[in-house]
């Protein structure tokens, strides 16, 4: 469960005051697939970055699997992070000095598991986008489709409750596109709560809910396609 | 096209000025540091008599003790017994011959109410201003008749005229030396070879003397000697049993013109010894050596250990700001693979780039070779100040060092700069376009 | 949780950047640990006792250009006034300063002959007031009496029959037992027997490169000269106070000599090692430069490896590492870097050192010296990649989603 009341986020600089988000209300239950979609400079972004715990929010109240957020050092969201979320990155954010085994091994090794388990994780997750065939590559050695289902198999091998994507396939031809967005409908069914951020409407369609980012403020759109569809 | 590539350069060494002002001060202080105690060797290592260096020549004799040998018989002894180099000049075999000593006076001025004045002298032949080309403000050198008859004259540095005369002519003159009125016959302008190459026995870098006088008064005792003496045999009481000793106190140069006259003095030596090996003098195998002015100050080892170590830790000093250099260009040039691949998408080809990259090393390099030239200064100034008058007259640049300063920055930097240069022209365009 | 394979993987990727630093640690290490060692080598020789009373001693150059100066009678007269002013403890004529680099030395053999093997000593003319106007402390058998003192005539080859010597000396030349020196005889001018009757703790030679600096003896003279020495002891804390008064009582006394180079054996031993003093402060300015550069280095090449993988680092956060995490990823990275750079200069410093033993006969470094370097230059890596590791671990976590 992922619960945000009232949430706002003002950046401030010298001499502008940005109102990110306002007001922000979201309840997100488990197994949930959301996109998120809204005009560029909407706040999906912020959005995301607060829901992954990767920034700080003005005020508000928002808990994740019970948990008060707010009440969070940095270490504490460091934790949390590690243990409850995996993130999947428009531009993937593989690291180019390390093989797909390393890149995987990166959040297991913040989490502390011993070799074995790590292994066994790596070469689990790698072999569920299938890639395990190319553990000792290097990212340059991929194509786009393929970094971005490495990033996927990052992101899950810490066994996370969450999933957070920003435009995952933000820099995939389609049918690259169509190939992580059927991974990541799969994890979802495999109980996996994933929240995406997008601007594809088509692709949004797919997800189970659909919200939509202005100003700072959501609107929930009626799941109509998806029923029309069904 | 040059232009356009130091104005580049220069916009780039702006925008990263903190890593350029890195790079700057650590060629600058490597070159500092390395030209510092290059113009020291450099002088300590001068000659100091370039136009007739190979025509002066130092005589060494082995007269050493047979069961003992001088410097454990790796060179003769450094000096000659009274003997020889008397027995020398008489033979007259050279171009021009020398033998000399160091002396020690006092001059009593003729005012009563003047302090007397203590100074170093050289007790010399005629000849040692012709051969060391002695420059002369009044007067000259004295006849060779006046070494012969043992005359009391005496040539006045240009400093001790001044003190005495005002700097007037003082030739004609007559001052009282150790209770003995010596006349004078010349004065000579300031001269200090740097190293002082006529005497290294008494230090390299002595000041040169403030009174000549002439050496066959040692032996009249009207000047009183002083300078190293080295004996390996009881003398016997009295001077003159000194003067017969084997002792070593005297220093002896020739000058011969050609490699002939050479050959044939070299003869007349090794004659001369055989010869004295029948008195029993010279036991030990011939061994008689005749050394140019930079051979003499190469086996005298004039430029000393310390310089040399110094000069060695320098040149380490400088490789590790060199690394650093290389690291940061590496670094700095890396971080431009986006800009690098952009400009080779609007047409700048490899070689273009490799140019462009080189005058922004080369643009630093002379920055660095500046402020290494100015640390270099600093530092023959703090040198001149902690070695004191051991090192007077050693620690100055002249135009040669400051070129080599810079010529020697600019030829590291390029060194250091060649391998990011190359690193940076190496990156893929399309890679770099495609990946922003 | 060690990453070490991993950092060092990533490493290997970039492995000229991480070799530049590791090669510039390594050459700083070894002129480092060299510098130190000649440094203290240098201070090692500047420690030793002179022997003498330092503090409280100064001496003078009494320079005699007149014809009708009877030199015997006024040594005595000279001696005779210094000795009786107040505040003096003790004078005596010399023919050599401690350190002053101008001195006679003589060779010594146990058996008479001119082929025998001999030893070199630094030789000082006193009389019977030489041990207690130098300071030296006797520390077995007896001074010399006013019987012994000889007048000696410039030229003279004639030795007296008496010495003392110093323990250095005695234990050279009795290597079982230095006690056992006195009342032995040696020869001095390959023939002439000389007794030791006393043995004194130190004094050394007036050359301080000498590596028989220790060895010296003092032999009963008075001296026929035209410039002689006389060495003055005062009583402690009146030296400066007593070296005009001294210098005006001989220069009013007798017009026919020059008293000159009035000198404290501070100064002596100061301009004695003006050149060690020299190299030394060049050395550490050396060492001190030197780690600044490397620290810099390091500094500066971590600073533009971190910016450029900002976005990774953001991931890294992104991916759960908490900032410590991040920081010690740039620590332990630079400890990587560190040990293949001390390994290699460990190795340097002892080649450097060969190389300094070889051609300037230093002595052989010490394991200690070494191991200093290696943990300063640990720390000194350290520290320099504090900051920018810092700053690493101040990139906040949304720099992950961040487009450019």
């Amino acid at each position: 469960m992922l619960v945000m009341k009232n949430i706002n986020k003002i950046f401030q600089t010298a001499d502008i005051q940005t109102h990110a988000l306002r007001d922000f209300n979201l309840t997100v239950n488990e197994g949930d697939f959301i996109s998120v979609t809204g005009p560029s400079g909407s706040g999906k972004t912020t959005f995301l970055n607060i829901a992954g715990l990767l920034e700080t929010f003005t005020d508000g109240e928002f808990t994740l699997d019970g948990k008060d957020v707010g009440s969070l050092n940095d270490n504490g969201r460091s934790k949390m992070r590690n243990e409850k979320i995996g993130f999947v990155f428009q531009s993937f954010n593989l690291i180019p000095d390390l093989n797909l085994f390393d890149n995987v091994d990166v959040p297991l090794r913040y989490r502390g598991f011993n070799a074995k388990e790590r292994k066994a994780r790596i070469e689990a997750n790698l072999e569920r986008v299938g890639l395990s065939s190319r553990m000792k590559h290097l990212p340059s050695q991929l194509s786009g489709g393929q970094q971005q289902r490495v990033a996927i198999a990052r992101a899950l091998a810490t066994d996370p409750r969450f999933l957070l994507a920003d435009e995952p396939t933000g820099n995939l031809d389609s049918e690259m596109a169509q190939g992580v967005m059927s991974l990541l409908e799969e994890i979802n069914k495999q109980g996996t709560t994933i929240i995406m951020v997008t601007h594809d409407a088509e692709l949004a369609q797919r997800a189970s809910r659909t919200i939509q980012v202005k100003d700072g403020r959501v609107s929930e759109l009626e799941i109509v396609s998806k029923q029309a569809i069904a | 096209m040059f232009n356009y590539y130091i104005k580049i350069a220069w916009i780039s060494i702006l925008r990263h000025w903190g890593l350029s002002l890195l790079m700057v001060c650590a060629i600058g202080l490597g070159i500092g540091a390395t030209m510092t105690t290059i113009t020291v060797n450099y002088l300590m290592s001068a000659n100091p008599i370039p136009h007739k260096s190979e025509q002066l020549y130092y005589v060494q004799l082995d007269s050493w003790d047979v069961n003992d040998p001088f410097d454990e018989g790796q060179n003769p002894p450094d000096q000659m017994t009274y003997t020889d180099s008397t027995n020398l000049m008489k033979a007259k075999k050279a171009f021009r011959q020398n033998v000399q000593a160091q002396a020690f006076a006092v001059i009593e001025p003729s005012d009563p109410d003047i302090l007397p004045l203590i100074v170093d002298g050289r007790a010399n032949s005629t000849d040692f201003f012709a051969m060391f080309d002695v420059p002369f403000i009044y007067g000259g050198a004295w006849s060779a008749s006046a070494d012969e008859n043992k005359e009391q004259v005496v040539v006045l540095n240009k400093e001790t005229n001044d003190k005495l005369f005002g700097g007037e002519n003082s030739v004609g003159q007559s001052i009282k030396i150790d209770g003995n009125m010596f006349s004078i016959v010349g004065v000579i302008d300031h001269w200090q070879p740097k190293p002082r190459f006529y005497d290294i026995t008494t230090g390299a870098f002595n000041e040169s003397e403030d009174i000549f006088v002439p050496f066959s008064l040692i032996a009249e005792e009207k000047i009183g000697r002083s300078g190293n003496t080295n004996c390996w045999k009881p003398s016997g009481d009295g001077f003159q049993a000194f003067l017969n000793s084997e002792c070593i106190w005297t220093q002896f140069w020739v000058e011969l013109k050609t490699p002939q006259e050479k050959q044939s003095y070299m003869t007349f030596l090794n004659a001369y010894v055989e010869e004295q090996k029948q008195y029993g003098r010279f036991e030990r195998p011939l061994d008689n050596r005749l050394n140019t002015v930079t051979e003499w100050l190469e086996v005298q080892e004039v430029v000393a250990d310390d310089a040399k170590m110094m000069l060695a830790m320098a040149l380490m000093f400088l490789i590790v700001c060199l690394l650093n250099t290389v690291g940061l260009l590496l670094a700095k040039f890396l971080g431009k693979a986006p800009e690098i691949g952009l400009r080779q998408a609007l047409g700048a080809s490899k070689s273009t780039l490799f140019y462009q990259y080189m005058i922004e090393s080369a643009c630093i390099g002379l920055a660095g070779g500046l402020l290494g030239l100015f640390l270099a200064y600093l530092g023959l100034q703090g040198i001149e100040a902690l070695y004191g008058e051991y090192m007077q007259g050693l620690a100055t640049l002249d135009l040669n060092m400051m070129v080599l300063a810079v010529t020697l920055s600019l030829l590291a930097t390029l060194i250091a700069g060649i391998y990011p240069t190359w690193r940076a022209c190496k990156v893929q365009p399309a890679h770099q376009l495609k990946c922003q | 949780m060690l990453e070490t394979g991993l950092i060092f993987r990533a490493l290997m990727r970039n492995k000229i950047g991480a070799l530049l630093i590791a090669l510039q640690i390594a050459l700083t290490l070894a002129i480092m640990v060299n510098a130190i060692f000649m440094i203290q080598d240098r201070n090692q020789q500047m420690s030793r006792a002179s022997g003498l009373d330092e503090a409280n001693t100064f001496y003078l150059t009494n320079t005699i250009f007149g014809d009708n100066y009877n030199k015997q009678v006024n040594l005595q007269t000279d001696l005779h006034a210094i000795r009786n002013t107040p505040g003096i403890v003790d004078a005596i004529q010399i023919n050599a300063i401690p350190l002053s680099g101008g001195g006679w030395s003589m060779s010594l053999q146990h058996e008479p002959g001119d082929d025998k093997d001999t030893i070199g000593s630094a030789l000082y003319m006193v009389d019977e007031h030489g041990i207690n106007s130098l300071g030296v402390e006797l520390i077995a058998g007896q001074n010399f009496t006013a019987q012994d003192i000889q007048w000696r005539e410039s030229g003279s080859t004639k030795w007296p029959p008496k010495t003392i010597i110093t323990q250095a000396f005695a234990e050279q030349l009795y290597p079982d037992n230095w006690r056992s020196a006195i009342g032995k005889t040696f020869y001095i001018s390959q023939t002439q027997p000389m007794q030791i009757i006393g043995v004194m703790k130190a004094l050394q030679a007036p050359w301080n490169g000498w590596s028989g600096v220790e060895r010296s003896m003092l032999v009963p003279f008075h001296m026929d000269s035209k410039n002689s020495r006389y060495f003055i002891r005062t009583e402690p804390g009146r030296r400066d106070e007593m070296m005009p008064i001294i210098e005006k009582l001989l220069a009013e006394s007798n017009k026919e000599r020059i008293i000159r180079r009035v000198s404290t054996v501070e100064e002596t031993r100061q301009r004695s090692y003006q050149r060690h003093n020299a190299t030394n402060k060049i050395l550490m300015t050396v060492i001190i430069t030197l780690t600044l550069i490397t620290g810099f280095g390091i500094v500066g090449l971590a600073i533009f490896s971190i910016n450029r993988r900002t976005k990774q680092i953001g991931t890294r956060r992104a991916l759960g590492a908490t900032q410590w995490q991040i920081m010690r990823y740039f620590m332990m990275e630079n400890l990587l870097i560190s040990t293949v750079g001390v390994v290699i200069g460990s190795i340097g410093a002892v080649a450097l050192n060969y190389w300094l033993v070889k051609t300037f006969n230093l002595s052989p470094i010490s394991v200690e010296l070494v191991l200093f370097g290696v943990i300063a230059l640990f720390v000194v890596g350290q520290l320099a990649v504090l900051y920018p590791a810092r700053r690493a671990a101040m990139i906040p976590p949304a720099t992950a989603t961040r487009t450019i």
